[in-house]
């Protein structure tokens, strides 16, 4: 079952963070020994700072209460980095979050800056002071300048919140740095924090938001080496996944940015995988089956490094016109977008788990295959039909009859043999000709007035004269 | 070679020789070197005989000693043949020495009949240049005379080295006299000259004056007796003496060879000259200094005399062989080891300097000692890791002096990846010169570990002292001498490379004890010992692609564009000939290598078309033929793919080469081992293209559509016009053959003729690949009989199709139904018969005439509309967007759409595009096709740039087939991958 599982692949490309949902998930559906996954899941936690999840899952894992001394010893040092940390940014942050003077700020940040270090500690000191009744702790802080460094541990605070699990704080502290930071190398940092961050607490407009500014960074950047660009796409359509396959636009999305020259190509040469997720996003998508042919020949071209039923679905298809093979590829397909984090997500409606993707994508597959066939052929078993399909002949009757109703195929019912007959319609060669011929009429109609009306103008003048 | 020589010096030596003690067994090979060795030895007893022959050397009085021994060792060396095997005239030598002692017009030497014709002809020669300078007299020509004179100067060196003698021909000393009236007689009644001519007579004067001071005698003696001179000048030739050297003599250059082919131990010959030679030398002195008191020897005398024949390179008259025997023996007596190091390199520059011209190569048995050379100076290297080589720091006067156990860096100037790659082009050339199909070429082959393990060696060195850079270089080297071998070359050659170890082991020990003997013999052990510390072995990595990708990842890393680029195309060819064609063309792509190829240097074009051809063949061996033809096609387009390969010279016969090009083009030739095999090239590239042709031609024949591949086209037509087939002969005769049966859809017949060609065999797989093509036989064959028989049926059972062409019935499906699918055959299933039923929509004749003549008016009135634009700058208003710009797009689109959209399935609403649902023979491909036709034939009118455009389009619309996009895709598609 874990033979088509890209978990390792994707985990690769992902933060750290970003990998618990997938761990998760394929913990849920069983695909590996639960206790490997817990091991992994510890394994993960192990470089975050999110020490009582680890703790909880040592427990669940060993059965026992007991919780190794390093844990412990790990849990106060995070506290005691945590304090010193929230410590370091505590000024700017005071200052943040009083509205009134944020107003204060401008877009400019060399002005707030400067505004923050310069204006800042005679004024807003005693402010502050009165007006939040501070401790003389505070007080005394407020006393030194505020000034890059202090945004600086921001960033710093922000990180680490981010590495305990807290990500609503730690998108929080980013936003603001960024709107503060002249350091552009650390913005990214931050925008890429953002990202994660909404990602995790599941905002994916704003997510959204944060992957196109991102996008723009990426490409507009300048990379020291072409490898590290490639890179960051790389890390840019990973972690888009989650955002396009969650929010309701993402499926047009997910194709508007995959099939961006550039990125297709970080896919050839790097991420063979994400032809999945394009490809189930392409059969999934009504309006851009134009992308069909593009998609089927970068498949075609990656075939010998990847391939996994969905992508071999479509080589059945519209490669070899092998419409058994299709059938049971489909079948296989099914598995796979069960068993996929991204594509087997589940809904809840009433009482039934369902998987909206799974059901989708077999829908238009079906369609796919009914469409292709219907083309080359003249007359058709509705019974053969209904079987390619996985309907009842009846059920398979109904949907052909509603197709033909519907005008979307042309064609009709044998209903005493059985059989569905296509129309044939072949444009009279005569008329192709007449049709091509007519344009030409015009045309030079055109041309030849074009050039005698001047001309006569012209006599008309020499006459006048 | 020489003949019997009168050399007086050699019948005592060769009576010595038999005298002389020598391990039995080498006796009579031994003989030749200690012969060559001995000679100058001979020569110095001989003060006698060689006083007249001082005269004879034109250089600066400064050398003249010097050239003068050289000379004689020349002479001695090349007198050692007859020594060699004429054994059985050894007393009739002797005689003759007798002989010549007083007589000095032996007129009946042994030697003389044997080349009695060349002497003759020369001699000949010399006469006729005389005549020359008579009629020159005659008429006053000084400028003439001038290079007739220099002629005859030339000539007389020839004259003496075929006469065996240094008496100079009385026909000479003639006309020297003669010249000398003359210019007399014209001095005296000073005649009005031209300018040019009376400078000609002033360099005439001069010459004249200092050239006849060495002949001065004879020419006295001519004054006086001119009678004795009249009769006999044709042949002067007898007196026993040294011959004049030109420094470019082809002795020289023989030299070596003769050493390396007549003995075993060429090592040791070379090594005991200098020893025997350094006794003869002018500067005896020193020499005795050096030999006799080892101890006494300083720093000072070796540097000193380092200097000095370092100083005497490139000057007339100084042996090149000679030069690195005399620094060889440095070596021996260098003082410390910096010094050491330094006159190794002078040693290893100097034997680079042996062969003088681009053309020839390194005699082997120098190139051999070279690589030892190499061998020690990393030896040196590794032992005083505080010596460092480098270019950029002077060295100091006294740097080389410091001593062993000095602790500061000391720096000697010289380029260890210089001298490895000269050594490297050195065998390439050794090769290119040889004949592959001698054992000499084997031989050659077989020191291909020797460079290995000192490129080894060199690297390792690079990298441990951080020279990353000039390391990639040297990794360069070593991909470029592996990327070439399949595994199985690369196998043998590891097991080479480790049984030449064992045996060398054996030969050098035996060698070493010589050399121990030779050494206590004659001379003082080296001074600096230095042990072997760097391994002679190389060491091979299991698979060649292993030790490949550790060299590629070190030179992408850290090499220059040049190198990475030669790198990543060895490395593709690498992939390619380890049938991983997916890997190798993602390679090519991403490397953007086909963007850039026109800018490199030609020997890396030449490696990109090889590259290109075994991509070709590597495509065509995975069965992906639309690849392999597109790798193949541009290669056979020119005709000239010997030239392309560099494998062999091809005469063109449109434009001859001047002798210049043809030179540059032998020196980039591909040594034998490395070619790619043409027989099975050209087969692939034909047979690929006729896979693709001869459905494309049935499909079209109503309207020829542009074909696939040229050149198959006009192979074709050209065999068509033969009025007798005969039974194929060769490769090209074998695919016509093919392709008759072919065309008439008898597969069987066209895969017996295919498969029965020769070079299978060549192929690894070979029961793989015919399998495939059999199978790709039959699915043209299916695709060719449906083209062109599809409209005298109604219908087809999927059953027949299946017994016709042998194919299994779900293959047979999807072949057809593709064929549906892509409009090629306008035929659909019937599902419950499982048979093709054939729509009648094939237009006739006339349809397709019209349609031609309609495409042919459009082009017109296009044009006029241009011309029109042309004329007045404005557009015309109202005139629809042209067909050319949108039609293209919404057609396409619109067919891929609708095929999947509408699930009316059919071409319905696509009328309104141009080529839309058009019937007839041709889908879309066909339309546009056509219309590029169209605008060829208009294309005089307005230049080529709408025609070059209408090509571009052509090839994209013609990609109606399934998978033709990757074949294109090696030439164009993917070509921005970051």
């Amino acid at each position: 079952m874990a033979e088509h599982d890209l978990t390792s692949r994707l985990a690769a490309q992902l933060d750290r963070h970003l990998v618990f949902p997938l761990l998760e998930f394929v913990q849920d559906r069983r695909l590996y020994p639960e206790a490997e996954v817990m091991e992994a899941k510890l394994r993960l936690l192990d470089g975050t700072n999110m020490v009582e999840y680890a703790m909880e899952i040592h427990r669940s894992l060993h059965g026992t209460e007991d919780v190794p001394g390093d844990m412990v010893a790990r849990r106060k040092e995070v506290h005691a980095r945590l304090k010193v940390l929230e410590a370091a940014a505590a000024p700017l942050v005071t200052f943040l979050r009083n509205p009134q003077l944020v107003q204060e700020l401008r877009p400019d940040r060399q002005y707030n800056l400067h505004m923050l270090h310069q204006r800042f500690q005679a004024r807003l000191k005693m402010d502050t002071m009165y007006s939040y009744g501070t401790t003389t702790n505070q007080i005394l802080l407020f006393t030194m300048q505020i000034g890059r460094d202090h945004i600086e541990a921001m960033y710093d605070n922000a990180k680490f919140l981010f590495e305990c699990g807290i990500y609503t704080h730690a998108a929080e502290y980013l936003y603001q740095y960024r709107a503060l930071s002249t350091n552009s190398e650390r913005s990214v940092s931050a925008s890429w924090g953002i990202l994660a961050s909404e990602i995790l607490n599941q905002n994916w407009d704003t997510a959204l938001e944060e992957l196109n500014r991102l996008k723009e960074i990426i490409d507009s950047k300048n990379f020291s080496s072409p490898l590290n660009q490639l890179q960051n796409r790389v890390w840019l359509m990973h972690w888009s996944l989650f955002i396009f396959f969650n929010h309701e636009n993402g499926r047009n999305g997910i194709i508007d940015l995959f099939f961006q020259d550039r990125y297709l190509n970080a896919i050839q040469t790097n991420a063979h995988h994400l032809l999945r997720y394009l490809a189930t996003a392409v059969v999934v998508n009504k309006r851009r089956r134009n992308m069909l042919r593009e998609l089927i020949k970068v498949i075609q071209q990656e075939q010998h490094c990847y391939k996994d039923p969905i992508t071999e679905f479509l080589e059945c298809l519209y490669v070899n016109y092998d419409f058994d093979g299709a059938q049971k590829k489909l079948m296989d397909c099914e598995q796979v977008i069960l068993n996929d984090p991204f594509l087997g997500r589940h809904t809840e409606a009433g009482n039934f788990i369902t998987v909206p993707l799974r059901d989708e994508f077999l829908e238009n597959a079906r369609m796919f295959i009914f469409e292709t066939y219907c083309r080359i052929h003249r007359r058709i078993d509705i019974s053969i039909l209904a079987e390619k399909l996985n309907m009842r002949y009846d059920e398979a009757e109904l949907w052909i009859m509603n197709l033909v109703r519907s005008s979307k195929l042309d064609a009709k019912i044998d209903s005493v043999s059985g059989t569905l007959i296509m129309s044939t319609d072949h444009i009279n060669v005569h008329e192709e000709i007449i049709e091509g011929l007519k344009k030409l009429n015009s045309r030079t109609y055109l041309l030849a007035k074009n050039i005698v009306e001047p001309a006569q103008l012209a006599q008309q003048a020499a006459r006048g004269d | 070679m020489k003949t019997a020589t009168k050399h007086p010096a050699l019948a005592r030596v060769s009576s010595g020789i038999l005298s002389r003690p020598n391990s039995p067994d080498l006796a009579a090979a031994a003989a030749a070197p200690e012969l060559q060795s001995l000679g100058p030895v001979g020569v110095k007893e001989q003060p006698l005989t060689m006083s007249s022959s001082r005269f004879w050397t034109q250089g600066d009085s400064d050398s003249e000693e010097e050239e003068e021994e050289e000379l004689e060792s020349e002479q001695g060396s090349d007198s050692d043949d007859n020594g060699g095997h004429d054994d059985g005239k050894r007393s009739k030598v002797q005689n003759r020495y007798l002989r010549t002692e007083d007589d000095d017009s032996d007129e009946s030497d042994s030697g003389h009949r044997v080349v009695r014709s060349l002497r003759d002809k020369r001699n000949e020669e010399m006469k006729s240049i005389v005549d020359q300078m008579r009629n020159a007299m005659k008429i006053n020509d000084w400028v003439s005379l001038q290079e007739s004179f220099e002629k005859l100067n030339k000539h007389l060196e020839k004259v003496a080295r075929v006469n065996e003698s240094t008496e100079v021909p009385r026909m000479y000393i003639k006309a020297l006299v003669l010249l000398e009236d003359f210019l007399a007689e014209a001095l005296a009644n000073k005649r009005k000259m031209s300018s040019s001519n009376s400078k000609a007579f002033n360099a005439m004067r001069q010459k004249l004056k200092k050239n006849n001071k060495q002949y001065e005698d004879q020419i006295q003696k001519c004054r006086e007796h001119p009678e004795s001179f009249e009769e006999d000048n044709a042949d002067g030739k007898d007196a026993d003496e040294d011959e004049e050297e030109d420094e470019d003599s082809d002795a020289e250059i023989e030299d070596p060879e003769k050493i390396a082919a007549d003995s075993d131990e060429g090592e040791e010959s070379g090594e005991d000259e200098p020893w025997v030679k350094k006794l003869t030398k002018k500067d005896k002195l020193m020499d005795k200094q050096l030999l006799k008191d080892p101890s006494e020897i300083t720093w000072d005398i070796v540097d000193k005399k380092l200097k000095e024949i370092v100083a005497s390179r490139g000057k007339k008259g100084t042996g090149r062989i000679e030069r690195v025997e005399q620094l060889t023996f440095l070596t021996r007596v260098a003082k410390t080891p910096a010094q050491k190091l330094e006159i190794l390199f002078h040693v290893i520059s100097a034997q680079f300097d042996v062969n003088p011209s681009l053309l020839g190569h390194m005699p082997v048995n120098v190139w051999k000692k070279c690589v030892d050379n190499m061998l020690l100076v990393l030896d040196i290297l590794q032992q005083y890791p505080n010596i460092v080589v480098d270019t950029t720091v002077e060295p100091d006067e006294k740097e080389t002096q410091k001593g062993a156990d000095y602790n500061g860096t000391i720096h000697v100037t010289g380029d260890l990846v210089a001298f490895l790659e000269r050594l490297d082009s050195e065998f390439f050339k050794t090769l290119q010169c040889t004949d592959p199909y001698t054992k000499d070429y084997v031989l050659r082959l077989r020191d291909e570990p020797l460079f290995l393990v000192v490129a080894q060696n060199v690297q390792d060195y690079l990298e441990r002292i951080g020279n990353l850079k000039a390391a990639a270089k040297v990794a360069l080297r070593r991909v470029e001498l592996v990327y070439y071998k399949p595994q199985e070359v690369y196998d043998a050659m590891r097991k080479l490379a480790e049984q030449t170890e064992d045996s060398g082991e054996d030969g050098d020990a035996e060698a070493g004890d010589e050399h121990q003997a030779v050494d206590d013999n004659r001379g003082p052990p080296p001074f600096v010992v230095i042990p072997e510390v760097v391994p002679r072995k190389p060491t091979f990595p299991d698979s060649g692609r292993v030790m490949m990708d550790g060299l590629m990842s070190l030179i992408y890393k850290y090499g220059d564009e040049r190198t990475k680029a030669r790198a990543m195309l060895c490395d593709i060819y690498h992939h390619a000939i380890s049938d991983e064609f997916a890997v190798a063309r993602d390679l090519l792509l991403m490397s953007h290598l086909q963007d850039g190829v026109q800018l490199m240097d030609i020997s890396s074009q030449i490696l990109f078309n090889r590259v290109m051809a075994q991509l070709g063949l590597c495509a065509f061996k995975a069965g992906l033929i639309t690849e392999a033809h597109g790798c193949l096609t541009e290669l056979y387009s020119t005709g000239r793919v010997k030239e392309l390969l560099a494998q062999g010279v091809q005469q063109s016969r449109y434009h001859e080469k001047t002798p210049e090009q043809e030179r540059l083009e032998r020196r980039r030739q591909m040594p034998y081992h490395m070619h790619i095999n043409l027989e099975l090239l050209e087969a692939t590239h034909l047979i690929c293209a006729m896979l693709i042709e001869v459905p494309n031609m049935a499909a079209s024949t109503y309207d020829k559509r542009r074909p696939m591949s040229k050149t198959f086209r006009r192979l074709l037509e050209v065999s068509e016009r033969q009025t007798f087939v005969g039974p194929p002969e060769n490769v090209r005769d074998h695919v016509m053959a093919a392709t008759r049966a072919l065309n008439k859809g008898d597969h069987q017949k066209a895969f017996s003729v295919i498969s029965s060609l020769e070079i299978w065999k060549l192929l690894r797989n070979k029961e793989h690949v015919l399998e495939m093509l059999k199978l790709r036989i039959k699915e043209e064959a299916l695709r060719t009989y449906l083209f062109s028989y599809s409209s005298c049926y109604e219908s087809l059972s999927l059953g027949q199709l299946t017994t016709m062409f042998d194919l299994s019935e779900s293959h047979v499906h999807g072949v057809v139904s593709k064929m549906m699918i892509q409009e090629e055959l306008h035929a659909s299933w019937d599902q419950p018969t499982s048979c093709i039923v054939f729509h009648s929509v094939d237009q006739t004749r006339l349809q397709g005439l019209l349609f031609q003549m309609a495409d042919k008016l459009s082009v017109l009135v296009e044009s006029n509309e241009r011309a029109y634009e042309a004329k007045t700058g404005g557009t015309l208003e109202g005139v629809p967007p042209r067909r050319r710009g949108d039609g293209q797009d919404s057609s396409n689109f619109g067919k891929w759409q609708e095929n999947f959209v509408s699930s009316q399935g059919r071409q319905g609403g696509n009328r309104s595009g141009y080529s839309g649902g058009r019937g007839g023979g041709s889908g879309q491909g066909g339309g546009y096709q056509r219309n590029d036709r169209g605008s060829q034939g208009s294309r005089g009118g307005y230049g080529g740039s709408r025609f070059q455009d209408g090509r571009g389009r052509n090839q994209s619309g013609s990609s109606s087939r399934g998978g033709d996009g990757i074949a294109r895709m090696v030439s164009l598609n993917r070509a921005v991958r970051v």
